[in-house]
């Protein structure tokens, strides 16, 4: 502590520690707000499907589907002080013969501030449902709205909820 | 800066920064604002800075207090053999 340099050297030093303690507070204290066990009463969701706007068989012989949805979010109670945004997408989970778990993102979207995180929407999907194959009729599909939870400090927190499920048709369009 | 300044200009760069934190923590998670708590102490560290690093009067109120020249005089100081010491050393090594 005996010059200028010494003396600047170790407020910045302890000045940086502090800033990494209350860095590791701030999302410390994230860990309490959206516990994973109780996610359903901290997200309020729907998902229906209004239409299937396409159903058809590629060349290559993959199905392909193209679908419009009604969306309601209420996602306000995952926003903490420490919150940047959260993304969310909207899954097409289903099973195959070949594959036990298939998931497909339909649609996703990023809320940037707890004003927009309650929201209803109607969409088209915004990445084509595209099977591994030709397995498409009459199966059925959930869907799945999973959510990242990005904080400004800290670990990021990935949580999902089932929202519904549907049949597609028998026939392609 | 005397060695009392340095001692307190430590004990108070501690002090501040861990206030200024602490301070800064409280109101960010009251209002509910990262932004606000990073500023709060942004301006903690600043001031810290202001208050402890330049050499300021107030850290140089304990000067040393040197003997007297006529008082070194009086005591000089004891002339060191050399040749002697050395001597000493290798019977030592010997040993």
């Amino acid at each position: 502590m005996h010059s200028f340099g010494y003396r600047l050297n170790t407020v910045l030093t302890f000045a940086l520690l502090l800033l990494a303690v209350l860095c590791g507070a701030a999302s410390f204290l994230d860990a309490f707000n959206s516990p994973l066990s109780a996610s359903s009463s901290y997200v309020q969701a729907n998902a229906q499907v209004v239409k299937v706007n396409r159903f058809r068989r590629q060349l290559n012989g993959a199905d392909e589907v193209s679908l419009t949805f009604n969306v309601s979010l209420d996602m306000k109670r995952l926003f903490t002080w420490n919150t940047k945004q959260v993304f969310v997408f909207l899954a097409a989970e289903y099973e195959t013969p070949k594959n036990a778990l298939n998931q497909i993102s339909l649609w996703d979207h990023i809320i940037l501030d707890k004003d927009q995180a309650m929201f209803q929407t109607k969409v088209t999907t915004k990445y084509p449902l595209i099977d591994q194959g030709s397995n498409l009729r009459g199966r059925k599909v959930d869907l799945i709205l999973h959510w990242h939870v990005m904080p400004k400090t800290g670990r990021m927190i990935r949580d999902k909820l089932r929202l519904s499920d549907f049949h597609l048709p028998e026939a392609y369009t | 800066m005397d060695w009392q300044g340095q001692k307190r200009a430590e004990i108070l760069m501690q002090i501040m920064l861990v206030v200024s934190a602490v301070a800064a923590f409280g109101v960010g998670y009251t209002i509910g604002s990262f932004r606000t708590m990073m500023l709060a102490y942004a301006g903690g560290v600043v001031l810290t800075t202001l208050i402890t690093v330049p050499n300021w009067p107030f850290f140089n109120r304990h000067p040393l207090k040197w003997l007297d020249p006529s008082e070194a005089e009086r005591h000089p100081k004891p002339h060191v053999n050399s040749a002697a010491a050395s001597s000493k050393k290798k019977a030592a090594k010997h040993k």
